[in-house]
């Protein structure tokens, strides 16, 4: 073979999707274990037999370290919980008291969460194994196939200085990943097998077992069931979430612009001052300004007295709106229903109008000039040209604010707790309020029922709306060139 | 360099017998560690009480450690860990049937009820009988014992204050709520909650208690043992709450309440006592639960009584010494030293018939009113749809007139509270 020496294969551009990697990564590996020679084929059940062949010994002493904690790991630690994993345990804790020692003596129990969660952490650490050995079959065959053609193989050191230069990005998201999987993925997949269980108050480990359910969980949310009233509870409460997200995110986001324009009109006075005290609102904690203001519209708080005084209240009454001594502010459906949006209002609008202040300032100053000059009003200025300019820049944003306020539990948590009882007793029955976001009435569930089962099964449904309405959003803002549609 | 190795060896040989050789004496002096948790206020206290523990058996050694852990929430810190949690914990009554399903608590009935004849001289059921009847049932579950009455009068009775209000009026609910009116205050109660509202069931003579699967069971739609109806007890209910001198106030507000001086008498526990006398002043009285009109007659209010436990944990390595050491912190005198301190009522009948506790008028009224509790044992699913209920006759969005409605209302809660867990 003469000529110059081929450069190892590879695609023309750099793939860019999930789907391309893959097929990438599945196809190498094809091909090594295709035209590989004996020590390529070796490395899928030894690691480093392809490196100890091309003489990188520092690399095949690594690997197989590598091997064979993997391998102590699942015959030390794995074995003793991924058997059990199809059952979730079937030995009952029993204890024994001993007179002599004064101590309890148990027997060998089985934790069906710990099983769970353990066995779960071995498929992790084994779907990263295998990850590891393909990547060294196809890394051995590289070698072999750069030994054949005469290409220079890498020393250790060499490839150290790979990893501190080309290949600097894997180094220094290796350990953010770590954190990613150990911290966020594997928490995730675990509350996602719980909905699968029958995890509740009366399943707790250790002295309880668990087992699969399969879709029963599922089923008892959508409505099944006799007496279930989680079916009834789930829509209605799934109805004001999606109500709730909508108003509160186009209220802020109105209100922000609305306020930013106001400010920054010329014919307001003392524009600094304004902002000055709007952003201070944002200074205080959320958390303390939702409690003062519950205190404030409870049932005999400030606003209730003052109303009394004013006669508001016994006028209210005698038009029929309302057939209590006070003003139910925070504690009767519909009133509590308009409260919170309007609440919500007061304490996110300052936070947009510094962001909606930051866009305008971005506006092409000449479109205005010649609308005005064209004789176009106010109203029309902002509906043609504002507005557009604006949901072109913060379209994005204002999907990602729907999201958030889908799951925001600070507001409806803070200030209804402890105000707030329904008079609905289908809603009682599965412990939810009408002014339950998703979120809230799955805190409700765990931190007083202990019901982990339907809570995972709510945190599931609230992922997939939440997913559905952001792919929605995200592919209806960027479709296009916008640039274009807004010039 | 040979003489060397053969000195180490020596050496190392000569250790390893001396270690050998200590090691049978070593294990009898084994240290016994228990970890103890109790609420904050009862820190200095539970410190001098566990040094007289220690007192009194001085050729054991211990490592007892105290933690802070209020007695309300105790279940749930228990319950997110329970090998973790401590040997010996402080818990309120309502708890205890979540921390038996759980299998947090030990059976003192069981084997380890062997050690109190051993080391105190008594059987389980002696040291049981020095208690109160109310609190020694509020210890069992089923047939067995789970803990250690430690102090009671966590039931709640009727204050009031005697310069607007007469001890003949606060008889009964209806002379009190126009003796209020006429005084210019209000008579205020918690009704949108199931701790409070049931002591006009419970009054009338319906249950409400827990079956062997762990749901609740109440017969509030029917008619009850004492021939009362759901509907008249609602309709007497309904009758309280659309007076104009009655302060429905939401659950775990009365302390406002009764610091703003919007009321002059309270429905409440032990533990706004100090509250009451600050606003009462020299008015300050207290009595058991008034009458209210059921079906025609006066009806006698019930409540739940409400005690403190200390139990063991079932996961707990040196059970015997925590049985212990519950039993010692919840005799007589500890009892008798935490009433000093903190004046919770004692259950130790000795204790409790010391003139001090007597003397106390929220301590009185609390065991006059306990004559006429129960025990509380209801399951989770008995406290939302209670609530609503009484939220519902308290705004008026149930009619007192319309018995059908009031009927209807009636057969959801039942069929909410009965409701299987799911």
């Amino acid at each position: 073979m003469g000529g110059k020496p081929q450069a190892y294969p590879r695609l023309r551009r750099r793939p860019d999707n999930i789907a391309t990697i893959l097929c990438q990564f599945f196809a190498d590996f094809g091909k090594a274990m295709a035209k590989g020679d004996l020590f390529v084929k070796l490395t899928l059940i030894w690691w480093g037999a392809g490196c100890l062949r091309r003489k990188q010994y520092a690399k095949a002493l690594i690997l197989t370290l590598l091997e064979a904690g993997v391998i102590w790991f699942t015959c030390g630690f794995a074995m003793a919980y991924v058997p059990k994993f199809a059952t979730l345990g079937t030995v009952q804790a029993q204890q024994v008291f001993n007179m002599q020692t004064m101590q309890s003596e148990w027997n060998d129990y089985d934790n069906s969460f710990m099983i769970l969660l353990f066995s779960l952490f071995s498929f992790v650490v084994w779907a990263a194994a295998l990850v590891l050995c393909m990547k060294s079959v196809i890394g051995a065959y590289r070698l072999q196939f750069d030994s054949q053609n005469g290409l220079h193989i890498n020393s250790f050191r060499e490839d150290l200085q790979e990893y501190l230069d080309q290949k600097f990005h894997i180094t220094l998201l290796s350990l953010p990943v770590l954190g990613i999987v150990i911290f966020t993925l594997i928490p995730i997949l675990l509350l996602i097998l719980v909905a699968f269980t029958n995890y509740d108050q009366q399943h707790m480990p250790p002295t309880n077992l668990f087992r699969w359910v399969g879709l029963t969980n599922f089923a008892t949310l959508f409505g099944g069931g006799i007496t279930s009233t989680f079916g009834y509870a789930f829509w209605r409460i799934l109805g004001w979430t999606l109500v709730w997200s909508f108003f509160a995110t186009l209220t802020n986001y109105f209100g922000g612009i609305l306020m930013s324009l106001l400010i920054n009109s010329k014919l307001t006075r003392g524009g600094k001052l304004w902002r000055t005290l709007l952003v201070v609102t944002i200074a205080v904690p959320q958390f303390v300004s939702l409690l003062l203001m519950r205190n404030f519209f409870a049932n005999t708080g400030i606003m209730n007295t003052l109303c009394e005084r004013i006669g508001l209240t016994a006028a209210l009454r005698s038009a029929g709106l309302i057939s209590t001594s006070y003003i139910p502010f925070l504690s009767a459906p519909g009133w509590a229903h308009v409260m919170i949006i309007l609440i919500n209002i007061w304490v996110g609008v300052p936070y947009q109008m510094l962001i909606a202040t930051g866009v305008l300032m971005n506006l092409p100053s000449d479109q205005l000039e010649s609308a005005r000059m064209d004789g176009a009003n106010p109203f029309q200025i902002f509906r043609a040209i504002t507005m557009p300019y604006m949901l072109q820049v913060t379209g994005p944003a204002l999907v990602t604010d729907f999201v958030k306020n889908f799951n925001n539990f600070n507001v409806i948590y803070l200030l209804t707790q402890g105000v707030y009882v329904t008079t609905n007793q289908l809603m009682a029955n599965s412990q939810a309020k009408e002014v339950d976001l998703l979120v809230t009435w799955l805190f409700t569930l765990t931190q007083d029922y202990y019901n982990y089962k339907m809570a995972s099964v709510i945190g599931i449904m609230v992922f997939v709306v939440c997913a559905v309405f952001t792919l929605i959003g995200f592919n209806f803002m960027l479709r296009g060139d916008k640039e274009g549609t807004y010039q | 360099m040979k003489k060397l190795i053969t000195l180490i060896l020596a050496a190392v040989m000569a250790l390893s017998l001396a270690a050998y050789g200590s090691a049978p004496a070593a294990a009898d002096q084994q240290t016994i560690s228990l970890t103890l948790w109790g609420a904050e206020e009862d820190q200095a206290l539970l410190a001098r009480l566990v040094e007289k523990f220690k007192a009194q058996y001085p050729d054991q050694t211990f490592d007892i450690q105290i933690g802070v852990e209020s007695e309300s929430t105790a279940k749930d810190t228990v319950l997110t860990d329970i090998e973790a949690a401590a040997d010996v914990y402080a818990f309120a009554n309502d708890q205890l049937n979540d921390l038996v399903a759980a299998g947090a608590l030990l059976n003192l009935s069981g084997d380890v009820s062997a050690v109190l004849p051993n080391f105190v001289g008594k059987t389980l059921d002696e040291i049981l009988a020095e208690n109160g009847e109310g609190s020694v049932t509020a210890c069992k579950s089923g047939e067995n014992v789970y803990a250690f009455p430690m102090s009671g009068g966590n039931n709640y009775f009727l204050y009031y204050d005697s310069s607007k209000i007469s001890a003949e009026q606060a008889q009964s609910f209806d002379t009190l709520l126009d003796a209020a009116k006429a005084a210019g205050g209000k008579v205020g109660m918690t009704y949108a909650s199931g701790w409070y509202n049931a002591s006009f069931f419970l009054g009338a003579g319906f249950v409400a208690d827990m079956k062997d699967d762990g749901t609740t069971y109440i017969d509030w739609n029917g008619t009850s043992a004492t021939g009362y109806t759901g509907v008249d007890v609602a309709k007497g209910m309904s009758d309280i709450a659309v007076h104009p001198a009655f302060l429905a106030v939401a659950d775990g507000d009365l302390s406002n309440q009764i610091a703003s001086g919007a009321v002059c008498a309270v429905i409440s526990g032990t533990w706004d006592a100090g509250a009451c006398q600050t606003a009462f002043g020299d008015g300050y009285a207290a009595t058991k639960l008034p009458t209210f009109t059921c079906g025609g007659d006066q009806v006698q209010m019930s409540c739940f009584s409400g005690f403190k436990l200390m139990g063991v944990n079932a996961y707990s390595k040196n059970s015997g010494w925590a049985v212990l050491l519950a039993q010692f912190l919840t005799n007589e005198e500890s009892q008798a030293a935490r009433f000093a301190e903190r004046q919770l009522a004692p259950t130790n009948l000795k204790a409790a018939a010391d003139d001090a506790v007597s003397s106390n008028i929220a301590i009185a009224a609390s065991a006059a009113q306990d004559v006429f509790g129960s025990v509380q044992n209801v399951g989770g699913k008995y406290w939302d749809p209670t609530a609503t209920f009484g939220q519902m006759v308290a705004t008026g969005e149930l009619n007192g007139k319309d018995d059908a409605a009031i009927q209807a209302a009636l057969d959801t809660l039942v069929e909410g509270v009965c409701a299987p867990v799911e």
